[in-house]
């Protein structure tokens, strides 16, 4: 072989690698240049991320953080576009699809009709929900579609009926544009780029809005809690310094890693996006709507944003605006609030809890963020070692029941999100008087759903001591002596009602089967609800308990929708509670002397329909 | 006597790079977290199981064919020591860039790989231009 063949071989590999590379696909070029991606700001985006930190790439893009904004293709929609119709408040949509193309016919005004094309899907856990693009003058704006697909329940939902909404005709009622709403905290360095500047100094209706909208990433990506990664991405091109830092174990100063903050910073990094805020000043309102918030993780979060409590005012404001959002004593009672909740919590105040010390971001169950044994006591252990020691002595519970489990007290399920109830993260001790007095949901009754107020207000006394006082009144005016959660579904507010719906079909509560014919009863009634959502809450709850002692409803039951005709829906409902008595005397047992419900189970329905009555009319109105 | 040792190595270097294998095959069956968890090791370490075993079947094979194309005694004694280095540097560096490697990066042991690449460079070289 010549000395000319054997440097050409040797060179042919490095220069058809080079020339591959030069005119082959480059994935973070092709990201930036997407439509809606900018990369402005320092941002560059989570495919460059992953050049360097594949184990966390991979660790998060299996989250729902990253999957919660996405472009519409075949792998990323997950509703059923068959064509087949669907019908709420006696009018049909029709999601089909075309190709790789998702559309939606649906019905527009009185009698028209109107065909919408699928731009953008948001969320990927529990629900799905799909948005179109309306050109604007110069811009765009993408507003959402009136239904959505439910991915547990498997079938398509009116967005009014997800929602904490009283029944609602009106099918765009909640066609809420992405551009000034879910852009903020479902995507990552958002930039709505509102263009009706020439209107800063008047309130343009939302029809006549118009944006140039971009985002960093779609989704909640690496720089939402690292921050902006530019400067470190620069910093660390080079191999020597990303050696010699790593040897030096030097801290890199250019991002953020929220671990390594305080647990103040530490939680205003999830408390950006999980506690609900106005701007500060909030005269930078105008300013977010162009260029998007100014917080960046590692910033103290009130420096840029004040968040939302139950006494915040906006200007020209009554002062309630946000009130409806907490419970009475300004607990948070809506998801998104988790951050107000953690940050008036004795752990946070006194010692140094933060969102990292049981959620992790890169591991554990998905859902929930969470690794196993931090479902668990363990959560609560990593501190609080001594009561570890002899939990029984600390609960007074059998260290195997629910009642021995520190967040099923600590951290009762009563916040309303997604149709769904979660954990409160305001991490506080139950009291049955300040719970019943506020018209809040108690650890004691959510667990014990066939006790009074008045019960748990005597066994706190009895087990923890004096300082626990009965209840005097509830503001909903039910009385005291009636099980918590029957006076709370029956008269309670729409969270209230929701929240004990809910907590009636949870597993591992203290109501034995055959005890549960009054709440068995309140539940009957709630199908009756004003509220969707609170009517299927309770149809589940229902058949969670038929599940577990069966009186021969279940198949009725099941095939009755909680949005279908009000007409139909409401005399089946109705026939299930006059039939109660016939389908459950042999299976359940009568309650202590009720007034609501005779020896022999016949259900009093003026002793209920006056507890309905008791139901504030103050409509609440909870959507996303 | 310098073919006897490759053929030696290359043997050696097979029965090393072989279990290797299994035991990566198992760290997969076993769900080992350590292994698992890190792609750059995982990258790393299969590299250094497939370089060992490509490079012990090539020892074997140039140890088989070197008389017959090279002839010159002298000449095959400095390649196989080229061979025999390089092929024991690359995978060994692959190997260690694996063992204490950090976020992206593999760890210095790394640096034995382009070591172990220009001896096996040279030794293609030799025996490209050596070849008769």
């Amino acid at each position: 072989m010549s000395a000319i063949k054997a440097v050409l071989a040797l060179a042919s590999a490095p220069i058809a690698i080079g020339i591959a590379l030069w005119v082959g696909f480059d994935v973070e070029k092709n990201d930036a240049e997407l439509p809606l991606i900018h990369r402005a700001e320092g941002f560059v985006g989570e495919q460059t991320c992953k050049r360097c930190h594949p184990d966390q790439y991979e660790t998060w893009a299996r989250t729902f953080h990253s999957t919660m904004t996405q472009r519409v293709d075949p792998a990323t929609v997950v509703g059923r576009f068959d064509g087949a119709p669907v019908e709420f408040y006696a009018k049909v949509a029709k999601p089909y699809r075309d190709g790789d193309r998702f559309f939606m016919d649906l019905p527009e005004g009185e009698t028209g009709r109107r065909v919408a094309e699928v731009a953008l899907a948001v969320g990927s856990r529990r629900y799905q929900q799909y948005f179109e693009r309306v050109e604007r003058d110069s811009g765009s704006v993408l507003r959402r579609l009136p239904i959505l697909w439910h991915i547990d329940a498997k079938r398509w939902m009116h967005l009014n009926d997800v929602f904490l909404h009283a029944d609602n005709p009106e099918w765009n009622a909640h066609a809420a544009i992405w551009n000034q709403n879910c852009i903020f905290c479902h995507n990552t360095g958002p930039r709505p780029g509102y263009l009706n500047q020439e209107r800063k100094n008047e309130i343009v209706p939302d029809a006549q809005r118009s944006f140039d909208s971009h985002v960093a990433s779609l989704g909640i990506a690496c720089e939402s809690c690292h921050g902006p990664a530019s400067e470190h991405v620069e910093a660390y091109e080079s191999v020597a310094a990303r050696y010699f830092d790593h040897f030096a174990s030097s801290n890199d100063t250019h991002v953020v890693n929220p671990a390594r903050l305080d647990h103040e910073r530490s939680t205003e990094v999830c408390g950006q996006c999980h506690g609900q805020r106005i701007p500060n000043p909030v005269e930078n309102h105008y300013r977010w709507r162009v260029t998007g918030p100014t917080y960046r993780s590692g910033n103290r979060l009130t420096e840029h944003v004040t968040p939302v409590r139950i006494d915040t005012k906006l200007p020209g404001g009554s002062g309630d605006e946000f009130a409806l959002r907490f419970w009475a004593d300004g607990t948070p009672r809506l998801t998104a609030y988790e951050y107000q909740g953690i940050t008036t919590s004795p752990c946070y105040e006194k010692g140094t809890l933060s969102c990292l010390s049981c959620h992790v971001m890169h591991g554990g169950d998905v859902r929930g963020q969470l690794e196993p044994e931090m479902r668990g006591n363990r959560a609560c252990l990593q501190c609080h070692e001594d009561i570890g020691k002899d939990v029984q002595a600390h609960t007074k519970h059998d260290p195997q029941s629910t009642g021995s489990q520190c967040m099923d007290c600590h951290m009762p399920r009563m916040v309303f999100g997604v149709v769904e109830i979660h954990r409160s993260h305001k991490i506080e001790n139950p009291n049955p008087a300040r719970d019943a007095e506020k018209g809040r949901p108690n650890a004691c009754t959510l667990c014990h759903l066939d006790k009074s107020p008045l019960w748990a207000a005597d066994k706190m006394r009895e087990l923890w001591g004096d300082a626990y006082v009965r209840p005097k009144s509830r503001p909903d005016k039910a009385p005291l002596d009636l099980p918590d959660s029957v006076a709370s579904i029956l008269s309670g507010d729409p969270v209230q009602r929701v929240t004990y719906a809910k907590a009636c079909g949870a597993e591992g509560s203290a109501l034995v089967a055959e005890d549960a014919a009054l709440v068995r009863v309140a539940l009957h009634a709630t199908l009756l609800d004003a509220y969707p959502s609170i009517r299927w809450t309770a149809q589940k709850s229902l058949l969670a308990l038929e599940s577990r002692l069966a009186t021969g409803i279940e198949p009725a039951l099941r095939d009755w929708r909680h949005d279908g005709p009000k007409g139909t829906r409401e005399s089946i409902a109705k026939r299930f509670l006059q039939e109660f008595q016939k389908r459950s005397t042999n299976a359940l047992r009568a309650p202590m002397p009720s007034k609501l419900l005779s020896p022999d189970l016949g259900p009093d329905l003026s002793a209920i329909i006056a507890l309905l009555d008791l139901q504030s009319g103050r409509a609440i109105h909870i959507g996303e | 006597m310098a073919l006897r040792k490759t053929v030696v190595f290359g043997w050696y270097l097979l029965a090393v790079s072989l279990p290797a294998g299994l035991t990566l095959e198992a760290l997969h069956a076993l769900k080992v977290q350590v292994y698992l968890g890190s792609e750059m090791r995982r990258e790393l370490w299969t590299l250094a199981h497939a370089h060992g075993n490509v490079l012990g079947i090539l020892c074997l094979v140039y140890a088989a064919v070197a008389d017959r194309f090279l002839g010159d005694e002298r000449k095959i004694a400095v390649i196989s020591r080229w061979l025999r280095m390089g092929s024991a540097l690359m995978p060994l560096g692959f190997f260690l860039g694996g063992v204490l490697n950090f976020e992206g990066d593999p760890s210095l042991g790394v640096l034995l790989v382009p070591i172990g690449g220009v001896c096996l460079l040279v030794a293609l070289v030799r025996a490209a231009l050596a070849t008769r």
